[in-house]
């Protein structure tokens, strides 16, 4: 057995999956709703149409509830590195705590600062620099997560260092930062959390289209969505595959996993091609005990030619070589997903072309609608299998091929990591049981129809005090449209 | 060479002091969101708790985020303190993270919550105290120091390990960090944010508001129990910490003008407090966090963690060091203006009544 598999190891991993699962449940929704809010503001200033403003409003009750999750969870993880991987982050501090500390400068606090005038600054601000607060918000939140890719693409694909004294020191900035796995994997994980939120507005509208409530708000809403995913569904699949060709190249223990590729050629001395559609592995012995094959596939999709070599795991001494069984399922739980929400989204806008995009057609044949619905939790199982495929198969290294996960983990004991584990299963549960609960409220509630559109009057002062508060130096035309 | 470790101690040292700041900052901006959260749990009123809630409401998350700036300081210009002192810390930050999170998801579920809102109005004020009062016992335990070892941290032997016997790591166990002074800060801690949460609150409310009422005769109590918590801090700091032989050594005057104005800045703010200038007392409260967090730093100084890291033992290498503060300096004043600019929307008094509003 692998040293990354006896128990204190395994449970410094278990402790860090878990809050890295849990974190990676809300940071898709701020990154990506944040700019879909900013459209819909934008929208609404544009034509004045009051329902791109309701739709607004109501989205982002949704997306602050996700929000406190997503910076709850998100100090853990910053801590978390110090606390459970103490010798990890002290080696490669150099590099990837600058990173860190980039990330927290330019993007958590430029996040932080904006995120309040946002949600609480309706009718305290001017509109305009109440768009430019969204703008911000959607901004810092993209920067927080390339900042983060460059952290775990250079663990993936570690450049531009030299290790020196037990310190990863760095010897080309430039290549560190622009390491061959964010290259690919950032956009790979940016476009993947667009494509969760126009899903969730996706599944959210479907709902309210079934129950016929709002239902022509909610179709209004359906149409750029849906024509929004028609080009972000491919460009996904397309940027995964460009994914699994860098990971073939920089990582192969990584795609062999992926693939359950245990033999580079066959008995007759001619590349193995096949690609395993599934399989039961077996690491220790080598083998697949059962698989389906399909010749020519794997060749194809990692090579991009008929007879490619690629690289199996029986090249890799048997304590280089991660777990098999995570990577091959979650990878291809993965791209399952990827599949059918793009079929969701041909479907959507083939109804569309032939002027079904309408709420009594749509609410005619229901299935559509309520696959609709379903495909808005899909996105979630497709980020955590994703993040999963990248994190297992890059064992049993922390840092691809220069240091082991045990020579990271910090000194500490089965009952310390085993108190941490039971305790944020407790807290995180409760945190995901009460954010999807109230999700669940805001959305029974319903859009407000009825209170006064911001800046519709000049009485924004509220009963309770605190009201308009308006900045000198806002114009004061701003709100007086209309 | 000698060059080189030159720049290198001057940037090291200047991060150490901007780190300084980025904690005093936190300290004063979040240590009145907890201390007010922990006066709320004497609140008997649900929309009383709520309406306190509500005054920070636009601006506790970028408070809060003043602390994970300090902590991304700490891991990109002193990774290897970063690396070894949270190690040590591991029990009492993960209490305050607990805490911190049961608060931040109470603000966004109690504004939606019917049947729990009791519960989420608890979790808000009960979480403040946990996270103000580990992150008292994480600031005691760390300027007690730690023993450090430079073998491999799970105990693991392996030959031609090029991680060991370079970078010393933490080698204690889970509960070195609990002390008879630990706890005593995690106590003075609580007393600390009381003080700064119900002159906070003052500086929120209107002054004929039931809240303020209740928060003006709390922050008079708090600031003796404070000021008698500074004086205990002060003595027993100074007979078990070897650094502060400083105080009473050759430049015991500076100390002496550092105390003076400690003592200025109290009556000045107890006398503002009497007189309901809510914003002057919150003001010269946070001048002494400033200059007793100053104080602090000072006394460690060359430490970092005293008798354990030295500003320039725990310090990234020079280049990296460079690259940082090539980079990152510049946004540092432009991170502070625009909390300034949200503090400043936000700044209207607020009465009770804020609590029955939804946001």
């Amino acid at each position: 057995m692998i040293i990354e598999d006896t128990l204190p190891v395994l449970l410094s991993r278990l402790d860090f999956a878990w809050i890295t699962s849990m974190h990676i449940l809300w940071t898709p929704v701020t990154i990506g709703m944040s700019w879909l809010l900013f459209f819909l503001e934008i929208a609404w200033l544009r034509t004045g149409n009051e329902h791109w403003y309701r739709l607004q409003r109501f989205f982002e009750k949704l997306f602050i509830v996700n929000f406190g999750a997503g910076v709850a969870t998100g100090v853990t993880m910053e801590m978390a590195f110090g606390i459970l991987y103490g010798p990890f982050s002290q080696a490669v501090g150099p590099f990837f705590g600058n990173i860190l500390g980039f990330e927290t400068i330019t993007a958590f606090m430029y996040e932080a600062g904006f995120i309040g005038l946002m949600i609480f600054g309706w009718g305290k601000i001017g509109k305009g620099m109440h768009a430019f607060a969204t703008f911000n918000v959607a901004l810092s939140s993209s920067l927080s997560a390339m900042w983060i890719l460059v952290a775990n693409g250079w663990m993936q694909s570690p450049t531009g260092i030299v290790l020196k004294n037990g310190l990863f020191q760095v010897t080309n900035w430039w290549q560190a930062i622009f390491n061959p796995n964010f290259n690919i994997g950032f956009p790979h994980m940016w476009i993947a959390t667009v494509e969760l939120s126009l899903f969730f507005f996706a599944a959210v509208s479907a709902w309210f289209i079934l129950k016929n409530r709002h239902a022509d708000l909610f179709t209004k809403l359906l149409k750029p969505t849906l024509l929004a995913l028609i080009i972000i569904t491919p460009l996904q699949i397309f940027i995964g595959d460009e994914l699994g060709r860098e990971v073939a190249q920089d990582q192969p223990t990584s795609l062999a996993a992926m693939e359950g590729h245990f033999h580079t050629y066959l008995p007759d001395g001619k590349p193995n091609t096949s690609w395993n559609l599934i399989a039961i592995p077996d690491v220790s012995a080598g083998k697949n005990l059962f698989s389906i094959q399909i010749p020519h596939v794997l060749s194809l999709l990692e090579t991009h030619t008929w007879d490619g070599v690629v690289t199996g795991m029986d090249q890799f001494a048997p304590n280089d070589r991660p777990n098999v069984w995570v990577p091959f399922y979650s990878f291809r739980i993965m791209v399952a997903i990827g599949f059918f929400l793009f079929l969701m989204a041909l479907w959507g806008n083939w109804l569309r072309l032939r002027g079904k995009l309408t709420a009594e057609h749509l609410r005619k044949n229901p299935l559509f609608l309520r696959l609709l619905v379903f495909s808005g939790f899909l996105p979630y199982l497709a980020v955590w299998t994703g993040w999963w495929t990248r994190e297992i198969g890059r064992q049993p290294w922390v840092v691809y091929n220069l240091m082991r996960t045990w020579q990271g983990v910090s000194h500490m004991g089965v009952t310390a990591e085993s108190f941490w584990l039971i305790g944020y299963i407790i807290f995180e549960l409760m945190v995901w049981g009460g954010a999807w609960y109230f999700f669940t409220r805001v959305i029974q509630k319903g859009p407000d129809m009825n209170s006064p559109v911001i800046g519709s009057s000049d009485q924004d002062a509220h009963s309770s005090g605190g009201g308009m508060a308006k900045p000198a130096f806002a114009k004061p035309t701003m709100n007086k449209q209309h | 060479m000698d060059e080189i470790f030159r720049i290198h101690s001057t940037l090291g040292t200047f991060w150490w002091i901007l780190l300084g700041v980025f904690f005093v900052i936190y300290i004063v901006l979040d240590g009145a969101d907890l201390g007010a959260g922990v006066f709320s749990l004497l609140l008997n009123n649900e929309n009383d708790r709520a309406a306190v809630m509500s005054s920070m409401a636009g601006t506790w998350d970028a408070n809060e985020t003043w602390l994970v700036v300090a902590g991304g300081v700490i891991f990109g210009a002193f990774p290897l303190v970063y690396g070894a002192t949270f190690n040590y810390l591991m029990i009492p930050l993960m209490f305050a993270l607990w805490g911190i999170i049961s608060r931040a998801v109470a603000f966004e579920f109690h504004v939606h919550a019917k049947s729990s809102r009791k519960f989420w109005g608890f979790m808000f004020g009960f979480g403040s105290l946990i996270a103000a009062l580990f992150a008292g016992i994480a600031l005691g335990a760390t300027l007690l120091g730690f023993p450090m070892a430079t073998g491999n941290a799970q105990g693991i032997q392996v030959a031609n390990d090029p991680f060991v016997n370079t970078v010393p790591h933490f080698s204690g166990n889970a509960l070195s960090f609990l002390s008879a002074f630990s706890v005593w800060t995690g106590i003075g801690a609580l007393i600390a944010g009381g003080l700064a949460g119900t002159l906070y609150l003052c500086a929120r409310f209107e002054q004929n508001d039931p809240i303020y009422l209740k928060a003006h005769k709390a922050a008079t109590l708090f600031s003796f129990l404070a000021l008698a918590a500074v004086v205990i801090t002060l003595i027993w700091s100074y007979a078990i910490m070897p650094d502060a032989a400083k105080w009473t050594g050759n430049s015991w005057f500076g100390w002496l003008i550092l105390l003076i104005a400690i003592l200025i800045s109290a009556y000045k703010m107890m006398t503002n407090h009497a007189a309901h200038r809510d914003f002057s007392a919150l003001l010269w409260c946070g001048a002494i966090v400033v200059f007793m967090w100053g104080g602090m730093w000072a006394t460690n100084f060359p430490y970092i963690i005293p008798q354990t890291w030295t500003i320039s033992a725990g310090a990234n290498p020079a280049n990296d060091l460079a690259i940082l503060t090539l980079f990152m300096t510049g946004f540092v004043p432009v991170m502070i203006t625009y909390n300034i600019y949200q503090i400043w929307v936000f700044r209207k008094r607020i009465t009770h009544l804020a609590g029955y509003e939804s946001h």
